[in-house]
């Protein structure tokens, strides 16, 4: 049972670099036992926060705590319960993945060789390799059985599975679902939606360094929009009209229109006794998102201070 | 045409049109040119700028012959003749300068150019950068041409201005034209040019731009020795290394000019060299494999002490055979050097002193050296640890910043102390073994440990930089180390005050064992570094963490 209600607890977090404000007041919860999706295109602050909470950086203002400790003063001893897997993983090069893994799993605690090698098995990692010698995708693996051999009771992990190939981040997200079942809390940051709302139990979306939107996977159900490409023979009559369908276009039979997510059923029961030929559905990406419901704050924001 | 290029294929094509490996050779040019303006113009200006310095300044010392004789007699001394050389005609005015400031600068100059090739070679094909540039339309040797092109007009530049200076000050004896101007220009760029193709053939055998900058350093420093013991002895061995050529171009001298077609051949056959094997290797391979190596770590590498240990292997044992060699060497040629001081008859003063005691003791100086950049690799690792990122996982375990730092910091202190101890010793055991006194041993060894405290306090400089300039840290360290070199050796050209030179580290320690060994520098120094240790961690431990 975790001691701590909430393994992570942000409030109002401020950083500057010289002239560049990074964080303008973010706030962020990671309740222990859960996943929380932290979100936000690239370069909005989701590093800089990750890297303040292992205590590299310093807050300028506002609160954050780790495990019920100061990320700033209490860093070594709360790093012991702390597993951090970087967007950008630097290994030595000279030595061998394996050896990385020893010395990254040793420095935050102890080492139990059985779940380091369960952990190469499922990622396909060889250790014997020089880091140098690795790929990206190779080394974010080094990072990734390094931190899940762990016993860590907090998981920071920044962008982890960019450079993975399919496969294996199907690996990490039963990893993910294994340290979520043993009662471990995680922050995983990314900017991929998709990603982060099949593992996520809760979601907080940051833009330009604060905090624009945080709740449950349902809560923000009502920020998805998919777009739908059908084909018809017939007409599409009706469809423009139903609700939660925005900015239909008909092109010789191609039908392409966004629909919410929370309508989607009822959307997809319509279109079905249109008869469609084909049909394609694409979640939205995040920047798209971010357009669409945030446009006009974001307008003002950044007009405010350029 | 068809046919032509399937019959074409169908042969096993394994040799590239020649014309096809210089494409792009031009743009090339452009980028190394953009990309190292501010270097060239800084070493040009430095090099050069320290000719005429050291030119004008004598010139305006020495005017008249009287002046000239005194100083040729005072620097024909074995220990000028080992760190400089001493200069062919040294009671002319050209000659003067070029006992002065020659080594320096043609060395100065092989370095940077060594340097130079590396950071356009080498350390852009390990980064991956150079993977990008070939993957457009850009021939095989495109790259290297151009920085080996650049890296040459580099030592042209620097060898014209060093003549043009020359010839401007009036160097060369009147009527006598500006011969040797031009030959101490052209002696200068031969030098340099030849470290270029040390340059370009150490960046193909290895696969790091560290070892391919260990590599070039550690052939410049036998070049240097071997006619340092050259020099000392009937000069056979000057004849062995190609610094040695330099100087036996003899400008004011003899001036020869046909050493210079040694240099420029020596230098085209090790860049040929080095485009041959670029020609054959895969890019980002040295000529050595890649081995699979352990697939687990010792426990002792997960403490920061065991893991520099482990990182740092190959510079430890490099830097303690180099300094036992050197030991060695030194010990083995004191007693002959000293019969040749007997022989000459006289007693010459030598840099701060006379007699076989003040040989000794500059030969422990130059130990302390060898040790000082050792001590100083070791401890800016702790910023470019911070610069790449690497600290970054190691600190996201359980580590405070200075128990990271604070044993990081053991191996230059404690290896500076062994590596003192060692040289020392070494040199001890081979002199006292050729006059048979073993006492020689610990005599010597004490020495050289003397020159820990002084080291530290480099080595504590090189922690507050680390602390409070972080970006600026390794540049400024290695720039600290670089201007108490030249003060030592052109100090009374620069008319700095006693008081000030007495400050610098490496003078306030006792010259032992011709000067006594009084404890008090030696505490105080103890406690300056201390201090500049305890600042630059208690910074660290304050500020955030700076990749990049």
């Amino acid at each position: 049972m975790p001691a701590h209600e909430m393994a992570v607890e942000i409030e109002g977090l401020e950083k500057s670099f010289g002239s560049v404000h990074a964080l303008r007041g973010l706030d962020l919860t990671v309740p222990a036992g859960q996943v929380t999706g932290f979100l936000g295109p690239n370069g909005s602050g989701k590093s800089t926060t990750i890297r303040i909470l292992l205590g590299l950086l310093r807050a300028d203002g506002g609160r954050a705590t780790v495990l019920g400790g100061d990320p700033w003063a209490d860093a070594v001893r709360l790093h012991r319960s702390i597993a951090y897997v970087p967007g950008d993983v630097t290994l030595w090069p000279n030595l061998t993945g394996g050896e990385a893994i020893d010395i990254l799993s040793r420095l935050s605690g102890s080492l139990d060789p059985k779940r380091k090698q369960a952990m190469l098995d499922r990622f396909e990692l060889d250790p014997t390799k020089k880091a140098r010698a690795y790929s990206k995708g190779n080394r974010q693996k080094v990072a990734l059985v390094a931190a899940l051999a762990s016993e860590a009771e907090l998981l920071l992990l920044d962008e982890p599975t960019s450079g993975l190939d399919p496969l294996m981040e199907a690996a990490f997200t039963e990893s993910i679902r294994e340290v979520k079942a043993d009662g471990r809390s995680v922050l995983l940051s990314s900017h991929i939606f998709a990603e982060v709302e099949k593992l996520a139990d809760r979601v907080t979306i940051i833009r330009d360094g604060a905090t624009v939107e945080a709740g449950t996977i349902a809560q923000l159900r009502h920020l998805t929009r998919s777009q739908v490409t059908v084909v018809l023979d017939g007409g599409a009559d009706g469809l423009a009209a139903l609700p939660g369908v925005h900015d239909l276009q008909a092109l010789d039979g191609h039908i392409t229109f966004a629909v919410d997510d929370a309508e989607l059923p009822a959307v997809l029961a319509a279109v079905a006794r249109l008869q469609p030929r084909s049909l394609v559905a694409n979640p939205p990406s995040l920047e798209e998102l971010f357009l669409r419901h945030y446009g006009d704050e974001l307008a003002a924001l950044s007009g405010g201070d350029r | 045409m068809t046919a032509t290029a399937t019959a074409l294929q169908a042969e096993p094509v394994l040799r590239r049109p020649a014309s096809d490996t210089l494409t792009g050779t031009g743009t090339m040019l452009r980028l190394v040119l953009r990309r190292n303006r501010v270097r060239l113009a800084v070493w040009w200006l430095v090099l050069v700028g320290l000719f005429a310095y050291v030119g004008a300044y004598y010139k305006d010392i020495f005017n008249t012959q009287a002046a000239l004789d005194a100083f040729a007699t005072l620097s024909n001394t074995p220990g000028i003749k080992a760190l400089t050389g001493l200069a062919a005609a040294p009671a002319t005015l050209g000659g003067a300068v070029w006992t002065k400031i020659w080594m320096t600068c043609a060395l100065s100059l092989a370095f940077g150019v060594v340097f130079l090739v590396t950071r356009n070679g080498r350390a852009d094909e390990e980064l991956g950068r150079t993977e990008l540039l070939r993957s457009r339309v850009l021939g095989l040797h495109a790259y290297s041409v151009a920085s080996w092109l650049v890296n040459a007009a580099l030592c042209v530049a620097v060898g014209a201005g060093v003549a043009l200076t020359s010839a401007a000050l009036g160097l060369d004896p009147a009527g006598a034209g500006i011969t040797g101007s031009l030959v101490v220009g052209a002696s200068v760029t031969g030098v340099g040019l030849v470290a270029l193709g040390v340059g370009a053939v150490a960046g193909q055998v290895t696969s790091t731009s560290r070892g391919a900058n260990a590599l070039g350093s550690v052939v410049l420093g036998v070049f240097y020795v071997l006619r340092m013991v050259g020099d000392l002895g009937d000069g056979r061995l000057t004849w062995a290394s190609p610094v040695g050529w330099g100087q036996e171009m003899q400008p004011w001298g003899a001036n020869r000019t046909w050493p210079l077609a040694l240099l420029v051949l020596l230098a085209a056959e090790l860049v040929t060299v080095a485009a041959w094997l670029e020609a054959r290797r895969d890019l980002g391979a040295g000529l050595m494999p890649e081995r699979p190596g352990p697939a687990g770590a010792p426990a002792r590498y997960a403490t920061p002490l065991g893991l520099a240990l482990r990182l740092q292997r190959g510079p430890i044992i490099g830097w303690s055979l180099t300094v036992v060699l050197c030991a060695l060497l030194f010990g083995s040629v004191v007693e002959s050097m000293t019969n040749l001081l007997n022989d000459a008859g006289s007693m010459p003063a030598m840099l701060g002193g006379t007699g076989v005691d003040a040989l000794l003791s500059l030969l422990v100086v130059m130990i302390a050296m060898v040790t000082a950049v050792f001590a100083l690799q070791s401890a800016v690792s702790l910023r470019a640890d911070e610069a790449s990122g690497i600290v970054e996982p190691q600190l996201a375990g359980a580590l405070s910043r200075s128990r990271w730092a604070l044993q990081r910091l053991l191996i230059p202190a404690v290896g500076t102390a062994v590596l003192l101890l060692v040289g020392g010793a070494g040199m001890g055991a081979g002199y006292g073994s050729v006059i048979g006194d073993p006492g020689q041993t610990s005599r010597l060894a004490v020495a050289a440990l003397a020159y820990w405290p002084a080291v530290m306090v480099l080595v504590g400089v090189a922690v507050a930089l680390f602390g409070w300039l972080p970006r600026l840290a390794i540049p400024l360290t290695w720039g600290v180390l670089a201007a108490m070199w030249f003060i030592v050796i052109i100090g009374d050209a620069l008319h700095l005050p006693g008081w000030l030179l007495d400050l610098l580290p490496f003078s306030a320690t006792p010259y032992q064992p011709f000067e006594p060994l009084t404890p008090a520098p030696l505490i105080v120094m103890t406690l300056v570094a201390a201090a500049l240790v305890w600042s630059g961690l208690d910074r660290f431990a304050r500020r955030d963490v700076q990749p990049g």
